[in-house]
């Protein structure tokens, strides 16, 4: 058992001490006033984690940082070894924030936990050309050249391929394909899942977690659902259970829903 | 009074790592002469410069840097920036060397601050809190630059630009 689960389980024993008439030695509006106390607090604590708002505030503001980092990361990397990640960028704008090829994913899990994958994203831009004639999007140009996938070109709109290959034009023969067995180059091949691995398992994505500021939703918002409300502070002799947990329900989604 | 926002605490630290390395003997400043300029070249570059200075540097070991990203802490004084330095050297000795230079002297969050600070090149402008390695990568061939090996060390930098009354930087 979780130890939230724990502590409902503790706490519901004292739902019969929150009652006046309750049997036992003890019998007045102190034990009823602090039984009621302590539910509140245990019933604030142990719906925190299945608390929707609460997991989407968590999960969004590490995972915003971590967004954030990873593709500051990945830019710098690129401008400093384009020719291992240019792939990952619109041509010619290696390293360029604006031309990524590349985005995280959040994927939900159970409780706080999540799961973040990446996709690599179609080029939208022409294929740069030699002689300035640009007709052609490389649409999937990160996933196979990151993959080292050969490629297969064959003429489409024109029966026969020409292009440029060491300042020589070449006119392959009528309806031949090429062959292009590592494109992008062979320092390409896996490296962008490389720097996503290092990330992700070195100190870099730790930094980033304890960098996304998500103690402040303890130091603050848990501060303001653990204030007791004012019902329980006046002396009475009982106190409703079910009234006590939805209040502290309602704490939560006052402390979480809102922006943080 | 108009602050002088050329200063950077990236080219500060630059200028640091500099003074070690070259008062360590771990580089010689003599092996980067440049006739053209007259004068010695600090083979501490810019990930931007170093296209230009690809045939200056041909053989010779270097180190690129570039800033991955910077921010703010809750408490808007102090700054967070990290710093990839990527080392080349035809010889992998060599870039162990910077390596284990680096890390010696950049593990030790603020006792590496202090060392900075006492340091009498640092612009007055600045006061590091803390340096420490977010990330070192093994050392393999360079793929950019054919016959190098590479390796890269990132270092985390907190530190706060001296500001007036206003917080506005002097």
């Amino acid at each position: 058992m979780d130890n939230s689960g724990l502590l409902v389980q503790v706490s519901s024993g004292l739902e019969r001490m929150m009652y006046a008439n309750q049997s036992g030695p003890l019998k007045d509006s102190t034990v009823a006033q602090i039984s009621a106390f302590v539910y509140y607090e245990a019933a604030v604590i142990s719906k925190l984690t299945t608390n929707k708002q609460f997991q989407n505030a968590f999960t969004k503001v590490m995972f915003d940082q971590i967004n954030l980092d990873f593709g500051n990361y990945i830019d710098a990397l690129a401008r400093s070894r384009p020719k291992s990640l240019h792939h990952v960028y619109e041509w010619k704008k290696t390293g360029n924030k604006t031309a990524r090829l590349f985005k995280l994913n959040k994927l939900s899990a159970e409780g706080l936990s999540f799961r973040i994958d990446y996709d690599l994203l179609p080029s939208t831009s022409m294929v740069p050309s030699a002689n300035g004639r640009r007709r052609h999007v490389f649409a999937n140009k990160a996933s196979i050249m990151e993959a080292g996938k050969p490629l297969v070109i064959r003429p489409k709109n024109s029966e026969r391929l020409v292009f440029e290959a060491d300042g020589e034009t070449v006119f392959m023969p009528k309806g031949m394909p090429v062959t292009v067995k590592r494109p992008g180059g062979s320092a390409a091949t896996n490296q962008f899942n490389l720097a996503h691995s290092r990330f992700f398992s070195g100190r870099l994505v730790n930094e980033s977690i304890k960098r996304s500021g998500f103690q402040k939703i303890f130091n603050s918002s848990m501060t303001k659902a653990l204030r007791v409300p004012s019902n329980i502070k006046k002396v009475q002799y009982s106190f409703s259970a079910n009234a006590i947990r939805s209040q502290a329900d309602a704490a939560l989604t006052a402390s979480f829903g809102g922006v943080m | 009074m108009t602050a002088n926002y050329k200063l950077d605490a990236m080219i500060e630290l630059r200028k640091y790592l500099w003074k070690e390395l070259h008062t360590r003997n771990i580089f010689d400043e003599d092996d980067y002469w440049s006739d053209n300029l007259n004068e010695n070249i600090i083979p501490i570059i810019p990930v931007q410069q170093s296209a230009e200075m690809n045939q200056f540097l041909s053989g010779k070991k270097h180190i690129v840097y570039d800033k991955i990203g910077m921010s703010y802490e809750d408490n808007w004084l102090i700054c967070c920036e990290q710093i990839l330095f990527t080392i080349y050297s035809t010889d992998i000795s060599e870039i162990n060397e910077i390596r284990n230079y680096m890390t010696d002297e950049f593990r030790r969050v603020d006792e590496s601050a202090r060392s900075i600070n006492k340091w009498t090149g640092l612009s007055d402008k600045f006061k590091f809190h803390a340096v420490y390695i977010a990330d070192i990568s093994p050392t393999a061939p360079s793929e950019e630059l054919q016959g190098f090996f590479a390796a890269e060390v990132i270092l985390e930098i907190k530190y706060s630009r001296i500001t007036d009354g206003q917080g506005r930087f002097l």
